[in-house]
């Protein structure tokens, strides 16, 4: 008896429900395509704002600041009775205006990880891009064969992740590793990679290269493919030589994505991060320390000097936009 | 004619010798790490090293899941990536359509606010994040990970471009037919965008798998690591071996590098699509 009675009591809540669905739908107007258009993009430009556009500028404004510890309390509050809310002060902090900024000019560590990341660059990126350049033309020539497979075996650290490949060369070239292994082979004494300064950011120049190679002539690779190829029929009835022919066709042709790609390694170089914290420690020395590192210990280790690593960011960050832009107007030329 | 012929063949050998160099260097730390991650500390450490895999991969397993909680940081990173690959891509691609198909109010401006910040590093506003974070008491939380970067500039950006070639007219016969305009987003424009959201899926599942600095400044307890964070930290344990250490790694690595076997040529277009920004 009393599970018939609940059951019709389910059966007419549902129904009730129902008919009141049916009376929503029908007296509310269908949403408008803009309402649409909000309601999709509200999502993502909530998250935007909250999580990129607020932290932005929170990162400039803080550069004017000495950071004296976590905020208690709350700056501001909303009270609508059901809704309330409040915005807690996010940090104690002392005005100092350019202060960060000019003590930057004296600091000999900012200069050093400046120096490091700039020395790093200018070997790592060329010798990067001349490789991946290089493979990316030995792999498009006619008659290679297994084309699939070397592109495969060579793009495959695309994949590796960034700290365990780090962990793999900090063992390759441990003292007892197998470079000096390889070494020894050939007659040479073991080099002490991680003591010397010189040798130390060999070591992340080539763990950099190995992991972007690949990465880099899959572009090259792919723009390589869109050049026509009447244009090398007709240099090869000119009597062009093989040189000829990279010099006046290839390179030419290929230069917005190889311009593309000098640009996007050396922001990805700029970055550099996960690489020299496992591999060297930013050691011997100091030889090996990044700007970002440099950001994450003035920020994170010891003390935090979240003022002045924020004034480090944002320096950091106008150099990479810096960049960024020129290149568009250099590409944009074209 | 025969002096060309010789020039040719010497050619072809350069290039099969350079391709095969670097084949086999690409392969070396591969290689190397399985060798270390098989053998006992003890068979590793000596000089000259032995050069070929051995056996005990399980052992040194064994104590490294005894001595660290890495397993868990697997599932972690797993877990982490997964669930913001896919609510990133809703996110990104439901933006991207209104941007691409709907008119509304500061289209033009909000697009260009978000086309500004595609040539910021987003990875480096870790210092407001971790005070905001630290403020609402999200430190050492998945949610603290995987919010922040949801509203993907790049992501948005990929599938406003492709989402413009659905041609309206497909669109239009749609509502004469009565479909709801989510339905159309659902039912028409996703559907037809499977191989760039195959590829931004890619692009970003990679971008929070490598994520590094950050979680490395907001996750507090080794129970709450990502592979990263867990695989910095073992360098400094003094129960650990460089043994475990490369078994660590081998699980961090191999099974992304199946998927890059498997999935290459989504891997292939989302490297392409992520560098075609312009």
């Amino acid at each position: 008896m009393s599970t018939k009675h609940t059951s019709d009591g389910y059966h007419r809540l549902w129904d009730r429900f129902r008919s009141f669905r049916r009376e929503l739908t029908e007296r509310t107007p269908s949403l408008t395509r803009s309402q649409v258009a909000y309601l999709l993009i509200s999502p993502f430009f909530v998250l935007f704002g909250l999580f990129l556009l607020f932290p932005i500028v929170y990162t400039i404004y803080l550069s004017f600041f000495e950071y004296q510890g976590v905020g208690d309390g709350r700056l501001f509050y909303v009270d609508l009775g059901p809704i309330f809310f409040e915005v807690p002060r996010i940090a104690e902090l002392q005005f100092v205006g350019f202060g960060n900024y000019t003590s930057m000019l004296a600091d000999g560590l900012f200069w050093q990880s400046m120096f490091n990341t700039t020395y790093i660059l200018a070997i790592q990126v060329p010798i990067m891009i001349g490789l991946a350049l290089a493979l990316a033309l030995a792999l498009n020539a006619g008659f290679v064969r297994f084309k699939g497979v070397f592109r495969t075996a060579i793009a495959l650290p695309v994949s590796a992740n960034i700290v365990a490949y780090s962990t793999i060369f900090l063992i390759l070239f441990n003292e007892t590793g197998f470079i000096n292994y390889l070494l020894s082979v050939v007659g040479v004494q073991p080099i002490e990679w991680m003591r010397s300064e010189f040798w130390a950011r060999k070591t992340i120049v080539g763990a950099v290269t190995w992991r972007w190679t690949g990465y880099n002539m899959i572009i090259l690779l792919a723009g390589l493919q869109t050049i026509p190829q009447q244009l090398y029929e007709a240099a090869e009835i000119d009597g062009a030589s093989r040189w000829e022919k990279f010099r006046y066709v290839t390179l030419p042709q290929l230069k917005p994505v190889l311009l593309f790609v000098v640009v996007l390694s050396t922001i990805g170089t700029f970055k550099l991060f996960a690489e020299p914290y496992v591999i060297t420690g930013g050691g011997p020395t100091n030889a090996t320390i990044t700007i970002v590192q440099y950001i994450y210990e003035e920020a994170f280790v010891g003390s935090p000097n979240l003022g002045y690593a924020s004034a480090l960011t944002v320096v950091f960050v106008a150099i990479v936009s810096v960049i960024s832009i020129v290149q568009i107007k250099i590409g944009g030329d074209d | 004619m025969r002096e060309q012929r010789r020039k040719d063949a010497v050619w072809k050998f350069l290039t099969y010798s350079f391709i095969l160099v670097m084949t086999v260097a690409m392969m070396v730390p591969l290689y190397w790490m399985i060798v270390a991650a098989t053998l006992p500390q003890e068979e590793f450490i000596q000089f000259p090293p032995r050069l070929y895999p051995g056996t005990h991969f399980f052992e040194n397993f064994a104590v490294l899941h005894a001595e660290t909680e890495f397993v868990v940081s697997i599932w972690n990173s797993v877990f982490i990536a997964v669930v913001y690959t896919v609510l990133s891509v809703l996110l990104c691609s439901m933006a991207g359509f209104a941007f691409a198909k709907y008119e509304f109010r500061f289209k033009e401006p909000i697009f260009y606010l978000i086309l500004a910040t595609l040539v910021l590093p987003i990875q480096l506003l870790v210092i407001p994040l971790f005070l905001m974070m630290s403020q609402i008491g999200w430190m050492d939380t998945f949610r603290a990970i995987i919010l922040p970067w949801l509203a993907n500039p790049i992501g948005i950006f990929l599938m406003r471009q492709n989402m413009r070639s659905i041609p309206d007219a497909l669109l239009e016969s749609a509502r004469m037919d009565g479909a709801t305009e989510f339905q159309i987003f659902y039912r028409i424009a996703l559907p037809a965008m499977r191989s760039s959201l195959a590829a931004l899926a890619i692009i970003l599942f990679l971008f929070q798998w490598d994520l590094f600095l950050y979680p490395l400044v907001i996750l507090e307890s080794s129970a709450n690591y990502t592979i990263p964070v867990a695989l910095s930290g073992l360098e400094e344990s003094r129960r650990i071996n460089y043994d475990q250490i490369m078994v660590a790694s081998s699980l961090a690595i191999i099974p992304l590098a199946i998927l890059f076997l498997v999935l290459q040529k989504q891997f292939v277009s989302g490297i392409l699509a992520g560098s075609l920004k312009e």
